[in-house]
């Protein structure tokens, strides 16, 4: 095998595969990125088993082939080599030599038979979307996810393909973020699957390359081909992403959002979590909630730390209804204000005990539920 | 039926032989108190076959004429005590007159004595009760008692002698008692000939210890001398990591005289409770010291129990005294860290010291009150970290505990000690945070530790175990201050329980709500959990409720004691509110050991575990030989 590449194109198509490595010990070659050079182009592919990431690379191939390097540190030599010119050169016993400028590396790889293939699929349910979109919609609820391992099946964000509408939703089990839009669903083509969180930040990582991004499940498996041609630094065709899906039933969400609207208030995003970012500087882990008090026009959201002190912060909203007093876990009422761009959103609440709903005017809900203080 | 006859003195010996002389072991405590009340400075012991062939007590005591030689095995002859009420003020091991007549009769008895200032000495040997002769001996100032063939003149005695290497375990245990109770004597002890231990006259009592129990042994203890009222208690404890699996080393002493008190043995089980897992027993060599009056020596014949006229105050004055010093432990909490630590303990040190008495810890410079003679009155050498020399200025004392020990032994005997304010309870600390400039994080290994470099060596930590301890300690003063944040669940759990457990759980709802949960049953044995402590994972709520009704059903909460109760009940919570992060900064390190030493009990984890170890310089240059 022998190619000559742009070096900021290899370093790039590097980059993408970059975090996908096996952590098992007990198979070396998923620390490797398999590199197969052929025509005019190089594809590199890393996998963990349970996920795999394979791009393209335009380059100059001279005599086709594959091998397989450490990724991590073939990587960062790629990245510091002196010459934008690189040739790679590969050896049948794997040893590879890489040149560039007055640069020599030989590196010893390790043959393609071990390397596990990413699973390739064709009859399973298909939906384009614009990559766009799709990141948007995953930056609105993935912060939602359960970092609790011993909740497996909430560790992801689940994908809902139904009744023409295509729904992202994650939950922790104390909060709920939900976006949908509409979508034309076939009844054959309609599913779902829990997309672990491990992908999903790969996967919004990969996100706006170019315009389209297909997805491909069943149900114990999913792909994506993310196009790439808005990226000019060397990638082509698109990129592909492989994962497992978290297998399990997720809990029914549409019972827990709440059909009623008690009291809703109009706000600006940026203001309120201007507001909540600064009382939430006096939290500690022993006192780690906000409050939020309603009275006519006002909101007034406070909060204090039994060792450091309390923060009072007021802003001036349109409301009429009976006063009203909640507390929430900051986070909470952050994530989703940080994750969204409209600037203006909706939050409905009604006693200390029921839970607050942050709406805008798109199909974006997020339940959080209340702390009480005894 | 014959006549009634008043017994021949050598009967009557023989019979109260029965009581005073059980075994070999019960020889030799006689005669080693008797060597004590002489006032020797040194005591050598020899026995061979367990006692059984020969016992020897030799002492460089004050001796006895021939008359008091000949007098002393006279029954209920004593000089200790003259009339009844002296009981009442005893300050010798002896007071019966009993213990030579007794072993006299049932052994063949030779005693060599010679008084300070007496040319020669007087021997006399006794042979089953029958005084065989009496003569000049020559030997130096002091006894030497040597019984021989025990028991031979009633043979049927013999028959309940366990087997040499019982009866030697037995004399071996009592030699080593008085040893540690009178550090100040050389004691030597020697089986078949051979030296068992020959322990100089020590300076302290840790040295004592060291010279019997081992020099490794030391490293664990520390020093404690609290006094309250006429009482005192002081000696040396160890910290709560070095707990054992056995009891043999709880050692108590009462007016100098090694005894068995349940009281006391509770009062130190008692107040390590929060410190040491179940079934581990504390260290622990003290001293109590008490108005003779207060206690009662002469309800055992061989005087090893005795009764205090009021326990309840001489338990609640041990448990105060103890849980003190655990408390200042776990504030200076590390040699290594007591470096680097700040004036911390002031606050709590002013509640319990004697007004007048200058606070002495790391407070230096508001402490430097003319001469150094603060340092005496420091409560908690331990704690103590920077002194004053006599010019005032602040000195460094050495980090580790040796040097640390050292200091508490340079303090005069009887000056002033700290007393325990009665009453009050110990005032809960809210010191200063320790400073840890001068600390690097140097990372994580093996999942739950963390290393750091420290001034004086390094600290190994379990995270898992410093977090329990800092959420058993917030969880408890949670419940105090009634501050408790309850999240609900968007998706409520559902727990199903076996019948009797659900019916556990059902009968202490109210305190399972009153900590942050509610759960609502909603159908036979099924219970929803719908809120949770705000700082439970909702995910750990369900195995939480069911380690709580397996906790119910073992009965852990079954007393009347709310404050156990709670104490259970953080100890089971605490172990579900840590969370490892598996990458750590430096800055969120040195924060999780700030609030390990703020804690209480710093040294272990609520079951009992050690949160941190330390390698000292020292202890590393030694192992890696630079
Ligand atoms: N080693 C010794 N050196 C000097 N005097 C001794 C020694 N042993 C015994 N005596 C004297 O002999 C007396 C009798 O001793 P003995 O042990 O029989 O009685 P005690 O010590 O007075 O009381 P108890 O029976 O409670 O031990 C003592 O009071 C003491 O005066
Ligand atoms: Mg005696």
């Amino acid at each position: 095998m022998k190619f000559k590449i742009n070096r900021d194109h290899f370093a790039n198509g590097l980059a993408q595969v970059l975090n996908v490595v096996g952590s098992k010990a007990t198979m070396p070659i998923l620390s490797n990125v398999l590199i197969e050079a052929e025509k005019d182009q190089i594809s590199l592919t890393t996998t963990n088993l349970d996920l795999g990431i394979r791009c393209k690379i335009k380059a100059e191939v001279k005599e086709a082939g594959t091998v397989t390097l450490p990724v991590k540190r073939l990587a960062s030599i790629v990245r510091e080599l002196p010459n934008t010119d690189v040739t790679v050169d590969a050896a049948p016993n794997h040893q590879v030599k890489l040149s560039s400028g007055g640069s020599t590396f030989r590196i010893m790889g390790i043959g393609k038979e071990e390397f596990p293939p990413l699973p390739e699929f064709g009859d399973e349910k298909a939906f384009t979307l614009e990559q766009s979109e799709l990141a948007a919609m995953l930056r609105s609820v993935s912060y939602a996810e359960s970092q609790d391992e011993t909740r497996y099946i909430l560790n992801g964000v689940y994908f809902n393909f139904k009744d023409g509408k295509f729904s992202l939703v994650a939950t922790d089990g104390r909060r709920l973020a939900l976006m949908s839009k509409e979508m034309d669903v076939p009844a054959e083509s309609s599913g779902s699957i829990i997309l672990p969180a491990k992908t999903v930040s790969e996967l919004s990582r990969l996100l706006d390359k170019g315009e389209k991004v297909k997805i491909n499940f069943n149900e114990r498996r999913c792909a994506f081909q993310i196009a790439s041609n808005k990226d000019s630094s060397g990638l082509i065709d698109s990129i592909y992403l492989y994962s497992k899906v978290v297998e399990g039933n997720y809990p029914n969400y549409n019972q827990v959002i709440p059909k009623e609207t008690h009291q809703r208030i109009k706000l600006e995003r940026q203001l309120l979590l201007d507001c909540v970012h600064r009382a939430a500087l006096v939290c500690s882990e022993k006192a780690n909630q906000v409050k939020l008090k309603l009275t006519s026009n006002l909101l007034e959201i406070t909060a204090q730390s039994p060792d450091f002190g309390e923060a009072h912060e007021s802003m001036a909203v349109n409301y009429s209804g009976p006063d009203l007093q909640v507390a929430f876990n900051p986070t909470f009422i952050m994530d989703p204000l940080k994750a969204l761009t409209k600037d203006e959103i909706f939050f409905e609440v009604k006693d200390e005990i029921s839970p607050g709903v942050f709406k805008t005017l798109d199909s974006f809900v997020c339940v959080i539920m209340p702390v009480r203080l005894t | 039926m014959p006549s009634i006859r008043i017994l021949p003195d050598r009967v009557a010996n023989q019979i109260a032989a029965g009581e005073v002389v059980e075994r070999p072991q019960a020889v030799i405590k006689e005669l080693v108190e008797n060597a004590l009340d002489a006032g020797a400075t040194r005591v050598e012991v020899e026995f061979s076959h367990g006692g059984r062939s020969m016992m020897r007590v030799e002492d460089n005591g004050c001796g006895m004429s021939r008359e008091d030689a000949l007098l002393c095995l006279e029954r209920h002859a004593t000089s200790k005590i003259i009339e009844a009420d002296d009981l009442n003020r005893l300050g010798s091991y002896g007071f019966r007159g009993e213990a030579l007549p007794s072993i006299a009769s049932v052994s063949r008895f030779t005693l060599q004595t010679r008084p300070q200032g007496s040319e020669s000495g007087t021997e006399v040997l006794v042979n089953g009760g029958r005084l065989l002769h009496v003569r000049d001996c020559g030997r130096p100032v002091g006894t030497r008692i040597e019984v021989a063939q025990l028991f031979h003149p009633v043979p049927a005695r013999r028959k309940f002698l366990k087997t040499d290497q019982t009866e030697a375990a037995h004399i071996v245990q009592c030699v080593r008692l008085y040893a540690l109770a009178c550090p100040g004597v050389s004691f030597t002890l020697i089986e078949d000939g051979r030296v068992l231990f020959r322990s100089p006259e020590c300076p302290r009592l840790l040295d004592r210890v060291g010279e019997i129990f081992g020099r490794h042994f030391t490293a664990d203890l520390v020093p404690i001398e609290v006094r309250e009222g006429d009482m005192v208690l002081r000696g040396l404890i160890g910290k709560p990591v070095a707990a054992r699996p056995t009891r043999h080393e709880m050692i108590s002493f009462i007016n100098g005289r090694p005894v068995d008190s349940r009281t006391v043995n509770y009062a130190i089980v008692e107040s390590y409770h929060e410190y040491i897992a179940k079934g581990r027993y504390p260290m622990a060599f003290l001293f109590l010291e008490i108005d003779p009056a207060a206690v009662d020596v002469n309800v055992h014949p061989a005087k090893r129990e005795v009764r205090f006229r009021s326990e309840p105050q001489v338990r609640s004055f041990i448990i105060r005294a103890i849980l003190q010093r655990l408390r200042e432990l776990g504030q200076a909490a590390s040699p290594l860290l007591g470096a680097q630590t700040e004036p911390a303990r002031q606050a709590e040190a002013g509640g319990v010291q004697p007004p007048g008495s200058a606070p002495v810890a790391g407070g230096a410079a508001e402490a430097a009150g003319p001469g150094g003679q603060a340092q005496g009155m420091q409560p908690a050498p331990a704690a103590t970290v920077s002194a004053l020399d006599a010019a005032g200025r602040v000195i460094k004392v050495p980090a580790f505990s040796a040097g640390l020990e050292a200091a508490a032994a340079d303090r005069l005997p009887g000056a002033g000690v700290s007393s325990a304010t009665p009453q009050q309870p110990i005032p809960s600390p809210r010191q200063a945070a320790p400073v840890l400039t001068a600390w690097r994080f140097i990372g994580l290994a093996q999942g739950s530790l963390a290393l750091f470099e420290a001034p004086g060596g390094l600290v190994v930590l379990d995270r898992r175990s410093a977090l329990e301890r800092i959420w058993y300690e917030r969880l408890l003063a949670q419940h105090g201050t009634g501050a408790l944040a309850v999240q609900r669940l968007l998706l409520p759990s559902t727990l199903e329980l076996d019948p009797v457990a659900s019916a556990l759980v059902k009968d202490r709802l109210g305190f399972v709500q009153a900590h942050g949960f509610e759960l609502v049953e909603f159908g036979r044995n099924f219970f929803r959990i719908e809120a949770v402590p705000d700082w439970m994972e909702p995910g750990d709520a369900v195995d939480f409720i069911r380690e709580l009704a397996g906790a119910l059903r073992d009965g852990r909460f079954q007393g009347r004691d709310e404050r156990v109760w709670h104490e259970e009940y953080a100890r089971l919570a605490s172990a579900k509110a840590v969370r490892l992060s598996q990458r750590a900064g430096e800055a969120e390190m040195l924060g999780l050991l700030r609030d390990l030493f703020l804690t209480r009990a710093p040294l272990t984890s609520p079951q009992g575990r050690a949160t941190y170890f330390e390698l000292s310089q020292g202890e590393l240059a030694r192992r890696l030989q630079i």
